[in-house]
């Protein structure tokens, strides 16, 4: 199974400094940046999704990407600005249908996103789609030529169709060489099965089943399975946006081949708890916030409600102790003591005594083989900006990846630990 | 409003207990007395502090300061740590009436009535809570917070007071020396070429476009010379901004990246990335001659829109010749003409594509426009050059 990671400009500065929080005066963004499969020896991913909508930017959100970045990477193309020259890693292109999910139709045409594919140099690019938000399975039960399904559904997934048929028809008349991906949208088993149908129709055979992001897994496998009494042997099925790793057998015996997913990365500055994966289990990570860039305690130091300098203090006590920890010179008393004096300044309902005390006496990042545990220590535990975060992140693609893979070796390897010796 | 417990009876009697500064009194009119005098900023705290604004249990508002700007002193603090820095400003304290002014024996003498020098003594009580310190910061607090974290051994700082328990001046001080309209920035970034010292972050980034904007300007044999406007060449055509973005952008992405050169602005090959950029706007003027050199108002190329997109082309040209080093300005000449027919610099429509038509004049210099225009002559590049060089490449192998 492959698993392919979505581009949302994640990058880390490897010359940002942990001890002194400074990077190189002369740094240039993303040229002198890293991305994962620069950070470890062997990618974990086996292809990266851009996503036009992305590159773009729409409408209020400006885009992630500087105009000069851009221009770049239409110029130069996806291998050359993602540096995936000599790495086993595909591309593939995408529209980024969620960036436009409010709107009546997808703001691009379709030669517009071929134009895109083309330029950038993908090996495989997904056709123009508008996403259903809506999972309806009892609509399959009733009677044929009943219109219970809202016409907006309807509306959505005839759009999508007929953007595919053109998608494929521009695809041929050009002569383009990325694979062209059809997606499907629907709201219920039957739906999707029909919209798979008609793509294979047109001449797909590698479709991507889309809008699926909320569904529960038993959901996605009655689309599966449904979409699998149509399927010719040779389609091969992405799942857009899907990460249920514990299926993946499942999934690939119903001709699933691929999946995406931001979630290992986005876990780990986004969750409430889950923000560090080892191959077992997820930790929760150390909340030190910077005195001025946590929102929240900010606005009560501009009150007046919280002193600056406290702050300050308990926010560096904190560090200190924690580097103190790491390198055997405090407790794990001291240390979980340092972080709640600083926790009852900046998020004084909550209470995460009891994980801090599994963190700090399991130090899961000291079993950890990847790169990036072994050059930044406990740092990689520390909810606190950017560039802990994000590395943070990575760290859970590296784990998610072999995850990925020993599921789909099918060996029941569970519980071992892949890669420490 | 008075603050609480400073109404001046606890003045220090315990000779240890006091500072005793070097000082001029200056006399600024009927009832305006001000003191200058110097001391080492990591000792200011012992006896200042600073009024944070906040509102006391009703809805009274008390104190004026915001809080600490933690990147701003950031800032300040490298520059201290970075060798031989000066901070010449003062930074502004208001003193409780606990403080008070002994005159020299010379004073009188000289300073024609309005100044004196003699002494400021200030009371010192270790076991002072921080608010009843017998003086408030006005001015400077983000200066003074830097040299308190910096790692420097001491940092002697300019100091202006004035006396008064009265909070309400304080606030009016405040208000009034933060008020100040600041520098335009054409003025900083004209001025930025010739500076030496370690700046602030923003402006270091700056420095090294703000010095190409300079050569390309005043160099002889540079096409832009004298083109670019600035406080000091008025009737310059192209805004420098535009010309900034243009190679802030060629910088980081294009052409001039490939000078950078390593980590280090100093190894930064300014000659090559000259080089480049002489040949290239010669070859534009050429190229685009009827749209060359006239107001902005009359030609879109001398506009930031015309500029920025403009110099995406150069990058383009020059990420074609990358295999061949960088392009003369006869390669950019040959390869800017099948451009000349799709733009429409000083009339006409320009053709964005279905349904997206634009009047010559309607391309405003807005990051969207910008967008617009850059990747409809990337298209046509590549359209009409690039593609098609490849393809005869194909055929003739």
């Amino acid at each position: 199974m492959k698993f392919f990671f979505p581009d949302s400009q994640d990058l880390v500065d490897p010359s940002f400094d942990f001890l002194t929080e400074k990077r190189s005066e002369t740094r240039i963004r993303q040229q002198h940046d890293e991305y994962p499969h620069e950070v470890f020896a062997t990618p974990p991913y086996d292809g990266m999704l851009v996503s036009k909508g992305i590159v773009d930017g729409t409408g209020s959100d400006g885009g992630r990407y500087t105009i000069a970045q851009r221009q770049r990477l239409l110029r130069q193309g996806v291998r050359s600005f993602f540096r995936l020259e000599g790495r086993p890693i595909e591309t593939m292109g995408d529209c980024g249908a969620f960036s436009y999910v409010k709107e009546r139709r997808p703001p691009f045409s379709v030669q517009e996103v071929i134009d895109f594919y083309a330029n950038c140099g993908f090996d495989y690019g997904l056709s123009v789609d508008h996403i259903i938000l809506a999972f309806q399975p009892g609509l399959d039960e009733t009677l044929s030529g009943l219109d219970v399904v809202p016409e907006e559904w309807r509306e959505r997934q005839r759009i999508t169709l007929e953007l595919a048929e053109e998608f494929l028809r521009l695809h041929r008349d050009q002569r383009c060489r990325f694979v062209p991906v059809g997606i499907a949208q629907g709201w219920s088993p039957r739906s999707y099965a029909e919209a798979f149908g008609e793509l294979q129709q047109m001449g797909y055979r590698y479709i991507a089943l889309g809008g699926m992001v909320p569904l529960k897994t038993p959901e996605i496998l009655s689309c599966l399975k449904a979409v699998d009494k149509v399927r010719r042997p040779e389609t091969q099925i992405h799942l857009l946006g899907v990460t249920r790793i514990d299926h993946i057998p499942r999934f690939s015996r119903l001709g699933v081949v691929s999946f995406d997913s931001t979630s290992p990365l986005r876990q780990a500055f986004k969750d409430e708890k889950d923000n560090y994966y080892t191959l077992d289990r997820t930790y929760c990570a150390i909340r030190v916030p910077q005195v001025d860039g946590n929102p929240k305690l900010r606005r009560r130091i501009a009150s007046g409600a919280v002193d600056q300098a406290e702050a300050r203090r308990l926010e560096q006590a904190c560090l200190g102790v924690l580097n103190g920890f790491d390198g055997g010179r405090c407790t794990a008393d001291e240390a979980l003591a340092a972080i709640q004096s600083y926790e009852g300044l900046h998020d004084e309902r909550s209470n995460r005594a009891k994980a801090y005390r599994e963190i700090l006496s399991d130090q899961p990042w000291k079993r950890c083989p990847c790169e990036i545990c072994r050059r930044i220590g406990i740092h990689v535990m520390l909810f606190r900006g950017a560039e802990r975060n994000r590395r943070r992140g990575f760290h859970n693609l590296y784990v998610f990846h072999q995850r990925v893979q020993r599921e789909s070796e099918g060996s029941p390897a569970r519980g071992r630990r892949v890669g420490t010796v | 409003m008075t603050h609480k417990g400073r109404n001046g009876s606890a003045r220090a009697k315990d000779a240890t207990k006091e500072f005793r500064l070097p000082a001029i009194e200056v006399r600024q009119g009927p009832s305006r007395t001000l003191y200058s005098f110097a001391v080492d900023g990591k000792l200011l705290s012992r006896f200042t502090t600073v009024s944070r604004v906040r509102r006391a249990d009703g809805a009274a508002i008390r104190g004026y300061q915001r809080p600490e700007v933690l990147s701003h002193i950031a800032e300040i603090r490298d520059y201290l740590e970075a060798g031989d820095p000066m901070i010449p400003n003062a930074v502004v304290v208001a003193f409780d009436r606990r403080v008070r002014f002994e005159p020299g024996a010379a004073s009188g003498s000289e300073g024609r009535g309005y100044s004196r020098v003699g002494s400021l003594v200030i009371p010192l009580d270790p076991d002072l809570a921080e608010a009843d310190r017998p003086g408030w910061i006005v001015d400077g607090q983000q200066r003074i917070a830097a040299i308190r974290e910096a790692e420097i051994e001491s940092f002697p700082i300019c100091v202006v007071a004035f006396v008064t328990d009265d909070e309400q001046e304080q606030r009016e001080q405040f208000i009034l020396v933060n008020s100040t309209k600041p520098l335009p920035k054409g003025l900083i970034y004209e001025l930025l070429p010739n500076t030496r010292a370690k700046l602030p972050s923003l402006l270091q980034g700056r420095r090294f476009p703000a010095l190409l904007v300079d050569r390309l300007n005043h160099d002889a044999g540079s096409p832009l010379r004298g083109l670019i406007k600035t406080p000091t060449v008025g009737d310059g055509l192209i805004k420098d901004n535009s010309v900034l973005k243009m190679l802030e952008n060629s910088l980081t992405d294009g052409v001039l990246y490939r000078f950078q050169a390593g980590d280090r602005e100093g190894e930064a090959d300014v000659e090559a990335m000259l080089g480049v950029l002489h040949a290239f706007w010669r070859a534009a003027a050429e190229v685009f001659r009827d749209a060359w050199g006239i107001s902005p108002r009359r030609s879109r190329l001398m506009h930031g829109a015309g500029i920025v997109s403009v110099g995406f082309v150069m990058d383009a040209i020059a990420d074609r010749y990358r295999r061949h080093g960088v392009p003369g300005e006869e390669q950019f000449r040959r390869d800017l003409e099948p451009l000349r027919e799709a733009c429409r610099w000083t009339d006409g429509y320009w053709d964005f594509g279905p349904g997206i038509q634009r009047k010559w004049n309607e391309i405003q210099n807005t990051p969207r426009d910008i967008q617009l225009l850059s990747n409809y002559l990337l298209v046509q590049y590549k359209a009409r050059v690039w593609n098609r060089a490849a393809e005869e490449n194909l055929l003739a192998h």
